[in-house]
């Protein structure tokens, strides 16, 4: 009875080492054939020398950079809807790839109040959902301080959100947009929490994640990002920093400009003008 | 060498030629082409076609509109202040469907398929801008509503394609009315108004070189009450729509005459007041606008009394405003003015 069972252990263990044993192995090769293939590819890619086919457009001669001239936002939102219409975002205000936000201190408060389009005394005077317009809600009140502060992806040249997608679904294109796959996003959202500048939200309708990407399809054909071309007081600037004469040229040579977050070392490429020490 | 051995090497081989052939397999072709990425994605996503399209698109249909436009305030690049026709009217291209990308909707471009909007609410729209707001930087214009406008609508008075021209001086170019048939009817006027529409009484308006406009609008205004004057009411109760336009256009052919009964130590402070006027009534009284009076040499007497009826009974939302402020001395001051100042 003993040596019954002792035999049918020692089969046991051997069927499960021929089973798992053999995945295992297999499994490490995989892993190091894995890991040897961007290397592989890395030496071919430059033999296809190609850039992707843009038509009249080379992704190699340009570096694209965003400023804002916090000084001049008026706070009316166009930009807002304008990237709603132009790359078909959800016109509900909880969806956005652009966003404004307006900071108040009130006389005898430390901290600033924060609101921005989807708040909903806003979404109240804008007269619902679809529609963007801030309210009119300090007009009597005692106001120490007050500014609008347009906010959009900063593009980075570290972008955390590109290091955490598991899929090479986002990525940053050559000429420096921070971009999303949509066929390759399996919406698992690692770059949502990633991104320490909230710039990026998660369309539940197609199950994929959603960011700006700098209308990327109208700057390779020579167009301004849709909210640059909508801003009534150039409060948002774009251009190619490689053209010394792009209004972002001018605008960064003619400014102190800051970026949002720099301990992160996310290293961002939307530049701030007149924003205050609690704009983050 | 062992049995065992062999198997385990055979198994780990074909595990590693199977994992090879599958990541081969499953791996798009342009996976690493330019990084750890779907190198035809970014073709793909720069293929989407533009919305917005700029003003040059809107041009080429709307030429007048577009000359209109780009001549006024809301062009002005030199302050980086720029409102572009796609602001308003919204965004005149549509986007064709993508099959290879999920950001698509079905397209449709102004103006074969799409008409754009011709906002209708201009205290709406214009308030997104100019509303007096908490934030708002000091160079941009912004106004109270209710204290500039009451419930009017802006385009009433700004013409919304270049709001620094007033409403009124687009259409004196093109009045209906005959100077000619108008002094046909002028006999009842002249009883109070003057021969050649120069009054004697310095209590009653000359009328000779009178905006056109402003003059064919008063008419009616007495005759459907809006403005109520004793005589007024009674003698505009009978004239029609064109009888009011030949007699503008009689009045507005004829030669001014200042009144010239201004006192003279009160023309210098008139003329610092006047300063607030010049945007509506000219420089020196001579109004620009059509839609609204020319000041210069109407008597001191008829512009006080008009400035006392707008404080009291008569109704013009931006003039009541004004006359608000006005006291006494201020009101003889600036009629003193206009009354001394050149009508030509």
């Amino acid at each position: 009875m003993e040596d019954k069972v002792e035999k049918f252990e020692e089969e046991g263990r051997r069927k499960f080492l021929r089973l798992f044993g053999g995945a295992i192995g297999g499994g490490g090769v995989a892993i190091a054939a894995n890991a040897l293939l961007p290397a592989a590819a890395a030496v071919e890619a430059p033999a296809k020398a190609a850039v992707p086919p843009i038509p009249n457009y080379d992704w190699s001669k340009h570096h694209w950079a965003f400023g804002v001239d916090a000084t001049k936002c008026i706070g009316c939102l166009r930009c807002v809807e304008a990237c709603k219409v132009e790359n078909n975002v959800s016109k509900d205000p909880h969806h956005f790839r652009t966003w404004v936000e307006r900071y108040v201190t009130l006389e005898g408060e430390e901290k600033a109040r924060v609101d921005s389009q989807h708040d909903p005394v806003n979404i109240a005077a804008a007269g619902g959902e679809g529609k963007y317009r801030f309210a009119n809600r300090y007009k009597d009140a005692k106001v120490d301080k007050a500014f609008f502060v347009p906010k959009l992806c900063n593009h980075c040249t570290h972008p955390a959100c590109v290091q955490v997608c598991p899929t090479g679904a986002t990525y940053k294109t050559a000429d420096g947009a921070v971009v999303i796959d949509h066929t390759y996003c399996i919406g698992c959202q690692y770059c949502v929490q990633a991104c320490p500048y909230g710039a990026r939200f998660f369309n539940e309708e197609k199950g994929v994640t959603d960011k700006c990407t700098w209308c990327y399809h109208r700057i390779t054909k020579g167009l301004n990002p849709a909210c640059v071309e909508v801003c009534p007081v150039s409060a948002r600037v774009f251009g190619d920093r490689n053209d010394k004469q792009s209004p972002i040229s001018i605008f960064l040579r003619d400014n102190r400009v800051t970026v949002l977050k720099p301990e992160t070392g996310n290293a961002p490429n939307v530049f701030y003008v007149g924003i205050d020490k609690e704009v983050s | 060498m062992p049995k065992h051995i062999v198997r385990l090497v055979l198994l780990l081989v074909t595990a590693g030629v199977l994992a090879y052939a599958g990541k081969q397999f499953l791996t798009v072709d342009s996976f690493y082409r330019f990084g750890h990425y779907r190198g035809n994605s970014v073709a793909d996503i720069a293929s989407d076609r533009p919305k917005f399209r700029t003003p040059e698109t809107c041009k080429e249909c709307h030429a007048a509109k577009y000359t209109e436009w780009s001549k006024g305030v809301h062009n002005n690049p030199a302050v980086g202040k720029v409102v572009k026709c796609e602001v308003c009217h919204g965004a005149a291209g549509g986007r064709d469907k993508n099959p290879n990308s999920d950001i698509s909707s079905i397209g449709t471009d102004h103006p074969n398929k799409l008409k754009l909007d011709i906002p209708s609410d201009t205290v709406k729209l214009c308030t997104l801008c100019h509303e007096q707001m908490t934030g708002r930087p000091k160079e941009q214009k912004q106004i109270v509503v209710a204290t500039h406008a009451g419930d009017q609508q802006c385009k009433t008075c700004h013409n919304v394609h270049s709001p620094r021209t007033f409403v009124g001086a687009l259409t004196s170019t093109s009045r209906p009315g005959n100077a000619a048939a108008g002094k046909a009817i002028s006999a009842d006027c002249a009883e109070c108004h003057g021969k050649a529409g120069v009054s004697d009484d310095v209590n009653i308006p000359s009328l000779a070189g009178q905006n056109e406009t402003y003059l064919a609008d008063a008419i009616k205004a007495y005759k459907k009450g809006a403005r109520k004057d004793a005589l007024m009411t009674g003698a505009a109760k009978d004239l029609s729509d064109s009888a009011a336009e030949n007699l503008a256009a009689y009045y507005a052919s004829l030669q001014c005459k200042s009144a010239q009964n201004g006192e003279p130590k009160l023309v210098a402070k008139g003329q610092v007041l006047a300063q607030k006027c010049v945007s509506c009534h000219g420089e020196s009284g001579v109004s620009p606008q059509a839609m609204w009076p020319s000041l210069a040499g109407l008597s001191k007497d008829y512009l006080v009394s008009s400035l006392k009826s707008y404080k009291a009974e008569r109704k013009n939302n931006l003039m009541n405003k004004i006359a608000k402020d006005l006291n006494d001395a201020d009101s003889a001051a600036l009629a003193s003015f206009y009354a001394n100042a050149s009508c030509r």
